[in-house]
């Protein structure tokens, strides 16, 4: 034990309180597990939208955190992703594809998966090549506004998409695949048994009694998938973050004139990097589809961006450390606050004039408290902490050169990365300005 | 419905972009960043005209249609909303130590805050101002045009503003001030021009044309939460289109992406009368693409001329 003591000693402040944090969160959704207030296959469903939540914030970090490419259509490609595979696979697509196999022998998912990336990567050139030479705000606006044009598309094309009804009947990822295909089904049931625990004269609660069955299977395929997904990912980003490619990433970043003036050219830079983070929000979005059996063009709402950069920006921009536990904290709002709605009493527990009232305007109208919730979240993260909570830091630079320099310290090469984000947050208004100017 | 008619809609609901776009333009130019939260000031706006009028009832015999409590009720909206956004300001961009992007992001909170403060208190519906309906004016219907008072006094006030305005900016000692800043704030800073109050005046009348704009728009459609989110990108396609920052510029370009708006319906059928797209392949543009098709006219403008029709001179 002494060993992760010691650890948790070598941890930055920022870096004590998450894990903190994750343990507290860990544990009470342990005891919700073996109290039977949270049914294993919801939690595996919990499980599973956080990790597409960390693929989303993957997506974005490496155009937002790397290259400093503001993208405001997060969204958009999700949905690209979602409604590329469903619209192939779906049973009620009016364009769908019958049957689980193309040809008898490839798995139609893997089809969707294929024709999910395309559609990303065609859409990412698409308003790449009007924006990223611009000032960087012209791509906020732009890729704003091509979110609402693929939420329209999807929406009104309903002889195409179904239009908002949706798309129903969408199989399991691993339909059709040889082994995984019938897994689930093959797979026993598991009886838990219900237990009374009791310390004699303090308290006495029943824990477990619940059954395992093809759900539950299903679901931990699901896990696995997002698993592989986000595992495969990391392991990409990590590569190519610490490679050339993503050091002249992190220089543009911090100083586009200089990137220019060294030889390099930024807008394949940007743009690369733009397609491989719409790839795999798009990913994201494919993975989406076969968890929630369900895709609607309600998924394309501007507001799963935002959810999505307050996981990047409260992580910490371009972390992929910070992006996890960004993810983490976003699904704990998004279905922490449905849960408290349920849970919290409708009335204020003492009559308080004004209290009351709001109180019960607050508690009633808990998808607006979210909204709220989400606003204050993102001005204070940047009022207070613009870097967020898990500043990249070891994760940039080969391990080989931190092990050659002091130790953990404030006084190490960890620390440059963060110099860097500081000065491009500090960016002198002037050099701005230039930038601007350079592009007419 | 006849040319003219789509021309006659086309004004009104470009003199709400107008207005709209004028007050992000001079924002942008002089604090330097895009506010996301622009559409939801103009939001704001309209719900705080929305209680005023309430409170004030419509007082009889007024001009043009509207009663004179609805004019105290505009002047509320513009009031209520430049108060936001100055205490917005004051307590929240002003300390903030990060560069243009940064605070793009954290406007986007703010916009957050100001809906779901409005949603607390009015639900997620729609509302709409009491007012009873207008007839069309009968001397415009021989003309094929279905006009009502209503929609010539939005015109109407939108006119006096953007004039004033003008008047503002050319002849007056805080047009020069504001001019100057937009053009190079340093060097209108070591003129003795005391920055930070021009700003402040100008998030006056940038968030005062903005709740005037919502206040017409709730006129002209409904009141509802996002009614000025829902705008926001058509104003930028304006912003866009003028020049970034230029305040004529985007007198200009919300005149245009205001008309094209309202005469999409002209082009029911567009897609199919494009040469060598196959049938089947034909996109039916109907009304509810009238914020994709700004959006595309945006994207054109910056493949085309990324500085806009003004040119990216400021102010």
């Amino acid at each position: 034990m002494s060993s992760l003591g010691d650890r948790y000693d070598d941890l930055s402040a920022a870096e004590q309180g998450v894990s903190v944090f994750i343990v507290g969160l860990s544990l009470l959704l342990v005891i919700g597990l073996v109290t039977g207030g949270l049914s294993p296959t919801y939690f595996l469903y919990l499980v599973g939208l956080v990790g597409m939540y960390v693929l989303l914030s993957f997506g974005l970090n490496s155009q937002w955190g790397y290259a400093g490419l503001i993208n405001f259509s997060v969204a958009a490609f999700f949905g690209l992703g979602a409604y590329g595979t469903a619209l192939l696979t779906a049973s009620s697509s009016p364009i769908g594809v019958g049957g689980s196999r193309l040809f008898g022998v490839i798995p139609l998912t893997l089809v969707g998966l294929l024709v999910a990336i395309v559609l990303a990567i065609v859409v990412a050139v698409a308003i790449g090549i009007p924006t990223l030479r611009l000032r960087a705000d012209y791509l906020a606006i732009a890729s704003l506004g091509l979110a609402e044009v693929v939420r329209l598309l999807f929406l009104n094309q309903q002889e195409v998409t179904n239009g908002s009804a949706g798309l129903r009947g969408i199989p399991g990822f691993f339909d059709g695949w040889p082994l995984l295909g019938t897994f689930p089904e093959a797979m026993p049931g598991l009886r838990f048994a219900e237990l009374e625990v009791s310390i004699p004269g303090l308290f006495s609660t029943r824990i477990l009694g619940f059954t395992l069955g093809t759900p539950f299977w299903q679901a931990l395929l699901n896990v696995a998938l997002v698993f592989a997904l986000a595992g495969g990912v990391y392991l990409v980003l990590r590569r190519a973050h610490r490679s050339p490619w993503g050091r002249v990433l992190r220089t543009i970043r911090s100083d586009e004139d200089l990137a220019e003036a060294l030889g390099k050219n930024t807008y394949a830079f940007k743009m690369q990097a733009f397609v491989l983070g719409s790839v795999i929000m798009a990913l994201g979005g494919v993975f989406y589809a076969h968890l929630n059996l369900f895709v609607s063009p309600g998924d394309l709402e501007p507001i799963n961006t935002f959810y999505v950069w307050i996981a990047v920006i409260l992580g910490g921009s371009g972390s992929n450390r910070g992006a996890m536990f960004g993810g983490f904290v976003v699904i704990a709002i998004r279905e922490g606050t449905r849960f408290l709605g349920d849970v919290l009493p409708a009335a204020f527990p003492v009559d308080l004039p004004l209290i009351t009232s709001v109180y019960a305007t607050v508690v009633s109208n808990i998808a607006s408290t979210r909204l709220l919730a989400v606003g204050v979240l993102i001005i204070v993260v940047m009022r207070f902490r613009p870097q967020g909570v898990l500043p990249p830091q070891r994760e940039l630079i080969w391990p080989q050169s931190v092990a050659d320099s002091s130790g953990p310290g404030e006084t190490n090469p960890r620390e440059t990365v963060t110099e860097d984000a500081a000065a491009s947050a500090h960016a002198d208004p002037d050099s701005v300005d230039e930038g601007g100017e350079r592009d007419e | 419905m006849s040319i003219l008619e789509f021309v006659a809609n086309g004004l009104v609901f470009s003199s709400i972009i107008v207005l709209a776009s004028i007050g992000l333009s001079l924002v942008y130019s002089i604090a330097d960043f895009a506010n996301f939260a622009h559409g939801d000031t103009m939001t704001v706006g309209a719900y705080t005209a929305l209680v005023t009028f309430g409170v004030t009832g419509p007082i009889a015999s007024g001009v043009l249609g509207l009663p004179v409590g609805f004019f105290i009720a505009i002047v509320a909206g513009v009031v209520l909303a430049a108060v936001v956004a100055v205490v917005t300001h004051r307590i929240i961009y002003e300390p903030l130590d990060i560069d243009s992007i940064g605070l793009l992001i954290t406007s986007i909170g703010v916009a957050f805050v100001y809906r779901s403060v409005i949603r607390l208190g009015f639900g997620s519906g729609t509302n709409e101002f009491g007012i009873p309906l207008q007839r069309p004016i009968e001397a415009l219907l021989p003309f094929g045009i279905r006009m009502t008072v209503h929609d010539v006094a939005i015109l109407c006030s939108a006119a006096v503003l953007v004039v004033g305005l003008h008047l503002l900016l050319q002849y007056t000692d805080l047009g020069r001030k504001m001019r100057a800043t937009a053009d190079n704030p340093s060097l209108a800073r070591v003129s003795g021009i005391r920055t930070r109050r021009v700003e402040l005046w100008t998030w006056v009348i940038g968030a005062g044309l903005a709740g005037a704009g919502g206040v017409f728009l709730g006129l002209y459609q409904n009141v509802a939460p996002r009614m000025g989110f829902d705008i926001l990108l058509v104003v930028f396609a304006a912003v866009i289109l003028g020049g970034i920052g230029s305040v004529y510029g985007a007198m200009a370009g919300g005149f245009l992406i205001g008309m094209i708006n309202q005469m999409m319906p002209i082009l029911p059928n567009f897609g199919r009368e494009v040469p060598f797209v196959p049938e089947s392949f034909a996109i039916p543009i109907g009304i509810e693409y009238a914020n994709a098709v700004a959006f595309l006219i945006m994207v054109a403008v910056l493949l085309l001329r990324p500085s806009g029709i003004a040119g990216g001179e400021a102010t």
